[in-house]
């Protein structure tokens, strides 16, 4: 088994496992007490038969019966209290499981998206039922195996031979079948999952099929998902059906050789009720447990594996942050080239560029060319394939995160107050310098409707436009002294554009705007324009001159504008 | 017998020879394990005599060992290939099914209900051979064994079913309280969901500001409810799984007090003694028997909501060919309804001259989207007839009709591998010229390039935005549609320089088509050929841009907001509810119980699918288009 489970799964199940040694050994113990019957069982109906009813003494008959029903009790009390133990190690780990999930995902910095976070979800609750399952079978397996053993022992060695070899020769016959069984079943959910997603993707465009006439490419591709999840069923039946093969090996055989046995065992002086006592530990004890553990490691082990494997497996690498404290915020960029594949076309290709610090730049260019590339390189969140980015002469993606701010056209908002919102960046910001921000983005009637900056705000309750006047805010608080703004004023009306602009170009610091409306370029000292083509910078008017793009461009917003007011 | 209770039948017949096999192993190995206590008994009984029979007896006892084993092993595996089979048959019923319906099935069912049908109900009714059998061949053992214990001795079978009261009574109390507990389990977990895919959303806000790790705290906050809510259930289940997992051993102690009394008055043999104390075990598998009957009838159920799915007829194609034509397109008289009865388009008259480019404007709500839709067959009208070039659409054959006409979505849903295929989607035979043209004039070439892969990049890897997205969307279309393009609102994400390049290949390289637009901007009204001015579902104006600019109603048309679809606040709210359902769905399904959704939680997936579908988006605000 161990070949088929890798490092990662393995030491997270060990890491739970041994979290809290004394809990490990509080479960021993009552591990025990839960093993009380399968010690006492056979010893206890052998002497009521022998040494009672057999014996016409009912009564001693009923004590030694009544010592097995408190084996019974006993094991009642332990196996709840067993389950109260596994509980305390399986819920931590499931809660490992989720915290790894969380980080795991923010810190890839992926967006979201919400079914396959339910997938997560899902998958996070599987491995914490099959974990639960599999540290109880195999646990019981072990105590009750050994506690039969001492019983036997106890009540006629001579018994052992003919039940402890059928046992272990199912064990094994099982233990030899589960690398097979487990890659079958890893195959059927590997199977089971595509077939969801090609029913689902199918579902949620059938729109589109319908309109492009897709309906025999999608019925096949569909198709081939369903008949290899069907195929995989069937394999997995098959595998299954030696598994139970396993239990008769282990569970019956021992009866049988016990009946076969028999007339040796009473001619050495055993008597009927020490038959039936060990006929009982088989039948009453053993063979459950057994059955319990084939499938419990059959079909929880393997979802254990598979399930853990996904979820630690899931997050991509976490983005790295610089640590360096940049020496100022003047911005240069060096021969930089940017493609996001060996394959790919290059973003960017061989960019100069220099951002004097206290200067506003602004990017024009149609869509999809690169701004927002550019916006990342900046603020180091992706690192050039040449060249270099330089933030106060050290590597973009090097410094500090608190150095510089990027907002993005998607302002996030969470559910908090909405002064925990503005001082994200700035915890302990003064009370003051937050109101002073909420005055200059024009918060204040946002701030009245929330009901005052320490009550709640609902997300989804604010327009776009309010949601990057906090996203702004936020950052106008922030210490950060290199700003990039990616169209993060695209839901704004042009006046408060203006604004926003204007109070972060007073801010200080070097201020770095992909622009959404052709405004933005007019308010800013210099102009980048990207055409797809070539990357040219200068101001206003040397661009108008020189970019025919960005002259349509100005020329088009102008002409749209003056028909806007006609 | 209802149509469900049919396809059911029609389902397990599916599964063939191997149902057979199913049955008889299991009825076999039933009497077998009936047998085999019995034949134990009478071993021990002859050994302990010291008698000749105890060979005899030995040999019974091993066959019907070998029996329940190997009676065992072929039923998992018929059981797992029948099951394999009439599922496999479901499935493909019910995808192929909705593929025949298409569009028009979204009006009946959410994409996420038509999931769960084609996987969980389909693999519960496929079940159905298993339930059967199994409970079959768990009543004859239990059931036998009561009457075994009677047979031995009367007291035995009284001790017995006194016991198996108990624990189904115990087993009852222990469902009823873990549907309670594990409520807040679910909703801790989709709380964490929602925080998550909230954070999420603002991914590149949280990464560029380095505070992820206080980000995670945040989302995180629910976890030590959601440990509570987890040792909660763990406690119930302490309390009565383990009491039910006590209550056979105590039930067989009690067998063996009262058979030992018996046998102390020499009513009763050793061998009895056994036998009895394995029919105690083999009577209370009776509990189990009626887990089964459950499964039976939750598979019917699964199979009543597939039905529900496979009972939407297909719409009808006709076999008429397109006969040669410039793409002209009229609608005579047609009026649209939603499913709740709202009218859509009321009595529509409208001719689009072939190789025009016409736009379609007017307040969200005015039935833009649904004159759209039904221009190129995507929905039926209630009344009235649309031709395109002399052909009544239902005439026209299905091949034929999708050829001619090709649509671009403001979100398109894109299928095939790679962003290439994505592009050739529409065309029946892939032309990797006129897919390449086509992405290049919908302006997607330059991206798609720079793409890892380019052309061969799985879509799956490529995060693309609403506008690209909507560039892959309109490339598609344009390698599609010989005749008619109908773009509907499919230009709403893309910038204005990329806008306007499009435009200009839709007037130049595609200009020998006829263009129906669907637009928001008065750009694209002042460059068609014709505005078509919708109101309240009726044509308030046709004619050119110029003309119909002199009326303030059809400039107020321009001047509305956005329509609330496009806000990303909203849409994340909306995505974080949908990370909570999808939650809780998973939890179900995993719990393996099928319970009717709330009617409320159905009708706010039932907009959703609507809104996806494009075509009913007119419903969302019927009521505001007033009088100018």
């Amino acid at each position: 088994m161990s070949a088929v489970v890798p490092p990662a799964v393995r030491a997270a199940v060990r890491r739970a496992l041994l979290r809290e040694p004394r809990r490990l050994a509080r479960l021993a113990g009552w591990s025990l007490a839960e093993a009380a019957p399968a010690f006492a069982g056979g010893h206890a109906v052998a002497r009521a038969v022998d040494d009672g009813f057999a014996a016409g003494r009912p009564l001693t008959g009923l004590a030694w019966l009544a010592v097995l029903g408190g084996a019974w009790a006993v094991a009642a009390v332990g196996a709840r209290r067993v389950l109260l133990e596994i509980a305390g190690i399986v819920e931590p780990f499931r809660d490992d499981l989720v915290e790894g999930v969380v980080a795991g995902a923010l810190r890839a910095g992926r967006g979201g998206d919400a079914a396959a976070v339910a997938r997560m979800n899902h998958q996070v609750e599987l491995a914490r039922d099959s974990f639960g399952a599999v540290v109880t079978v195999v646990r019981s397996f072990a105590f009750t195996l050994v506690s039969v053993a001492l019983g036997i022992a106890t009540l006629s060695p001579a018994v052992l031979p003919l039940v402890l070899p059928p046992v272990l020769a199912g064990l094994g016959l099982f233990l030899a079948s589960l690398p097979a069984l487990a890659r079958r079943q890893r195959a059927f959910i590997v199977a089971d999952e595509r077939t969801t997603a090609a029913v689902a993707a199918m579902a949620g465009g059938l729109r589109d099929v319908t309109a492009c006439g897709g309906e025999t490419r999608v019925a096949q591709s569909v198709g081939r998902e369903v008949a290899r999840q069907a195929r995989a069923a069937r394999s997995l039946a098959a595998v299954t059906a030696t598994r139970t093969l396993s239990l008769a090996v282990g569970g019956l055989l021992p009866v049988l050789l016990l009946l076969a046995g028999a007339p040796w065992l009473l001619d050495r002086g055993l008597t009927a009720g020490v038959v039936l006592g060990a006929l009982t530990y088989v039948t009453q004890s053993l063979t459950p447990a057994l059955g319990g553990l084939i499938q419990g490691l059959g079909v929880s082990g393997v979802r254990l594996v598979v399930t853990l494997e996904r979820v630690l497996g899931a997050a991509g690498p976490p983005v790295r942050h610089g640590e360096t404290a940049p020496d100022g915020v003047r911005l240069e960029l060096q021969g930089v080239t940017f493609a996001y594949g060996p394959a790919a076309e290059p973003v960017i290709d061989g960019l100069d560029l220099v951002v004097p610090e206290g200067d506003h730049l602004a990017v024009v260019g149609p869509s999809g060319i690169g701004k927002s590339t550019l916006a990342a390189l900046v603020a180091g969140l992706l690192r050039p394939s040449a060249g270099a980015v330089l933030v106060g002469g050290v590597p973009a993606a090097e410094v500090r995160p608190d150095a510089r701010a990027l907002i993005p056209q998607e302002a996030y908002v969470f559910h908090g107050t909405l002064r925990d919102n503005l001082t994200h960046l700035a915890p302990g910001a003064p009370s003051g310098a937050v109101e002073e921000a909420v005055a200059l983005f024009g918060l204040d009637g946002l701030a009245r409707r929330c009901g005052g900056l320490d009550a709640d705000v609902d997300p989804a309750g604010l327009s776009t436009g309010e949601r990057q006047l906090v996203a702004l805010a936020r950052t106008y608080l922030s210490p950060a002294r290199l700003t990039v703004l990616d169209e993060a004023t695209c839901h704004l009306d042009p006046a408060a554009e203006a604004r926003a602009e204007a109070a972060f170009a007073a801010r200080g610091g070097t201020l770095v705007v992909i622009a959404h409306r052709i405004s933005s370029a007019l308010r800013a000292r210099r102009v980048l324009v990207m055409d797809g083509a070539r990357v040219l910078a200068g101001t206003h008017e040397e661009m108008t001159e020189a970019s025919p793009l960005y002259a349509d461009l100005v020329g088009h917003w102008e002409s749209r504008d003056l028909g806007r007011v006609s | 017998m209802s149509p469900a209770d049919l396809l059911v039948i029609r389902a397990v017949r599916q599964a063939g020879p191997w149902l057979a096999a199913l049955a008889a192993t299991a009825l076999l190995g039933a009497a077998a394990e009936l047998l085999l206590p019995l034949a134990l008994g009478r071993t021990l009984d002859a050994l302990v005599a010291g008698g000749p029979g105890s060979g005899r007896w030995l040999t019974v006892s091993a066959l019907l060992v070998v029996l329940v084993a190997a009676c065992d092993a072929t039923g998992v595996l018929a059981s797992g290939v029948s099951g394999a089979r009439s599922a496999l048959w479901l499935r493909r019923r019910v995808v192929a099914h909705t593929l025949a319906v298409g569009t028009a099935m979204t009006r009946h069912a959410a994409p996420g209900e038509i999931v769960t049908r084609a996987g969980v109900n389909v693999e519960e009714a496929g079940r159905t051979p298993e339930a059967v059998v199994t409970a079959a061949a768990l009543v004859v053992p239990s059931a036998g064994s009561v009457v075994a214990l009677a047979l031995i001795d009367p007291w035995l079978a009284a001790t017995l079913v006194a016991g198996l009261l108990l624990i189904v009574g115990v087993l009852r109390a222990f469902v009823r309280r873990t549907t309670a507990a594990s409520g807040g389990y679910q909703q801790a977990q989709g709380e964490i969901a929602a925080r998550l895919v909230g954070a999420l959303a603002g991914a590149r806000t949280i990464t560029a500001a380095g505070v992820e790790e206080q980000e995670a705290r945040r989302v995180l906050a629910p976890l030590p409810r959601l440990r509570a809510h987890g040792l909660d259930l763990w406690r119930l289940q302490a309390r009565a799984g383990v009491q039910a997992a006590v209550v056979v051993p105590l039930l067989e102690t009690a067998v063996l007090a009262v058979g030992g009394l018996r046998l102390s008055a020499g009513g009763l043999t050793v061998g009895e003694l056994l036998a009895a104390a394995r029919y105690v075990v083999l009577g209370a598998g009776l509990g189990s028997a009626v887990g089964y009957a459950a499964r039976l009838a939750r598979a019917r159920s699964a199979a009543a909501r597939i039905e529900r799915l496979l009972s939407v007829p297909p719409p009808s194609y006709g076999s008429r060919p397109l006969p040669p034509g410039p793409g002209r397109l009229d609608l005579r008289g047609v009026t649209v309804r939603a499913e709740d009865g709202a009218t859509l388009l009321r009595d529509v008259d409208l001719v689009v001259p072939g190789g025009a480019c016409v736009a379609v404007v007017g307040r969200s709500g005015s039935g833009k989207s649904s004159l759209a839709a039904v221009a190129g067959r995507l929905v039926d009208p209630e009344r009235g007839t649309v031709l395109l070039d002399g052909v009544p659409l239902p005439e026209i054959g299905r091949r034929e009709l999708r050829r001619a006409v090709g649509y671009a979505f403001e979100r398109p849903a894109l299928f095939g591998e790679t962003l290439g295929d994505a592009v050739a989607f529409g065309q029946p035979v892939h032309d990797a010229r006129r897919t390449f043209e086509a992405a290049r004039a919908a302006c997607a070439d330059p991206f798609v390039r720079r793409l890892r892969l380019g052309y061969f990049t799985p879509v799956a890897d490529a995060p693309m935005s609403g506008g690209e997205a909507q560039r892959i969307g309109l490339a598609r279309a344009f390698a599609q549609a010989e005749r008619l393009l109908i773009l509907d609102d499919a230009m709403s994400s893309l910038d204005t320089a990329t806008e306007r390049q499009v435009a200009r290949a839709l007037t130049g390289s595609l200009g020998d088509r006829t263009r129906l637009v669907v637009a928001h901007r008065v750009a694209t009204a002042a460059r068609a050929d014709l505005v078509v001015w919708l109101e309240d579902g009726r044509v308030r104006a046709t004619g050119r841009h110029e003309a119909l600019w002199e009326d303030a109603g059809y400039r107020a048309v321009f001047q509305e907001p956005p329509p609330p679809e496009e806000d990303p606040a909203q849409e994340n709210a909306a995505r974080e509810d949908r990370a909570r359902e999808d939650t809780a769905r998973e939890n179900r399904a995993r719990e393996d119980t099928a319970r009717e959704h709330t009617p409320r939680h159905d009708e706010a997936r039932d907009d959703r699918a609507r809104r996806d579908a494009g075509a009913g988006a007119a419903l969302t605000g019927a009521g505001e288009a007033g009088t100018p």
